[in-house]
């Protein structure tokens, strides 16, 4: 596979591992976002078929508009690379159109998420009607809160660029932005999974 | 004891600290790299990075990732056995997870420390869920 080299990283930093301190430092925090959102998956599956009272997930989950809702955060991974390739490459013009693609998908899982818990609210579900609630709203709504704050990240980051605050020497803000908004995928991917595919028999 | 089966944990807590240990072995930075404070910055820094993929080849791989998401919504609607579906499932899903980590975050190509300390966190994380689902009784299914 043909590949490139980034240009604002030819060069390494000095410092004692000769990487930049900001990233370690932000594959530190997502290091730790795992046992974080792990916890949660863990208390929902725990907690997911003990209800008293429903309703219970069979009854409320819409796997074709989920899958939907999946993908469009998938496809804004996709955007996001793309949007670092850009900078990358010294390409401003493309970068701001990848980051507001970027956003704007976000923004429609959220939106998709939105109509989701209104859904299972005029079911009955509520953060306090049985665990299975508490579980999913709490583990579904900390998810939601990374996308909001990853879509403020990106939008001040298409205002930064607008301004002329962010430059191709900044390519590395956006990677990190990038690997904070990935990470948001693959917790995603994983909950996709766990919690509306994989259902108690 | 009022709970006897909570004893069933000890041997996850046990493969936990295990875990912990060999990511925390991969940690440590070989003796002759630390051999001087600067040598490790020297010997960092004459290492060329790695290349990053094309966009077109981020484009190749965002459409496997759409492909997986259709098969696996495909093997939810196939009356299958739970033993085969859940599996299948699962490897799926870490099938996107690592195309994501490795070519999307990079870490495929950056320098391996990243890698360790990403793994440590995620297995840290395997081994805190599979202690809390032995030992609460919880499952999959």
């Amino acid at each position: 596979m043909a590949m490139h080299a980034p240009a604002a990283e030819s060069h390494s930093l000095e410092t004692n591992t000769g990487l930049d301190n900001r990233k370690l430092l932000m594959w530190l925090f997502l290091a730790s976002e795992c046992l974080f959102f792990g916890s949660f998956i863990a208390a929902f599956l725990l907690y997911r078929d003990r209800n008293v009272v429903g309703p219970y997930p069979e009854d409320l989950y819409d796997i074709p508009f989920t899958s939907v809702s999946s993908f469009v955060l998938l496809m804004s991974s996709l955007t996001m690379v793309l949007a670092l390739s850009a900078i990358q490459r010294g390409n401003m013009q493309a970068m701001r159109v990848w980051l507001v693609a970027t956003a704007l998908l976000g923004l429609s899982f959220l939106a998709g998420q939105a109509f989701e818990f209104t859904e299972f609210w005029n079911e009955g579900l509520s953060l306090d009607q049985n665990l299975f609630g508490t579980t999913f709203f709490v583990l579904t709504g900390f998810h939601g809160a990374h996308v909001s704050v990853g879509v403020l990240i990106l939008l001040s980051l298409v205002d930064a660029s607008w301004r002329g605050k962010l430059t191709p020497d900044h390519s590395l803000t956006v990677e990190l932005a990038g690997l904070y908004w990935h990470f948001v995928d693959i917790v995603w991917i994983v909950i996709f999974t766990l919690i509306y595919l994989i259902q108690p028999v | 004891m009022e709970n006897p089966e909570l004893l069933l944990g000890i041997p996850f807590v046990l493969l936990g600290l295990l875990g912990l240990l060999i990511a925390a072995s991969l940690f440590a930075v070989p003796a002759e790299e630390t051999a001087g404070g600067g040598a490790v910055g020297a010997h960092a820094m004459a290492r060329p990075h790695d290349a990053h993929p094309t966009p077109s080849e981020y484009v190749v791989i965002g459409l496997i990732l759409a492909m997986i998401t259709a098969v696996e919504v495909a093997l939810y609607y196939i009356d299958m056995e739970q033993g085969v579906l859940i599996p299948t499932l699962l490897i799926l899903s870490a099938a996107k997870f690592a195309f994501v980590v490795l070519w999307f975050m990079h870490l495929k190509f950056d320098s391996p420390l990243l890698s360790r300390l990403f793994a440590t966190g995620f297995f840290g994380a395997i081994v805190l869920f599979t202690v809390v689902m032995a030992t609460l009784g919880a499952n999959l299914v």
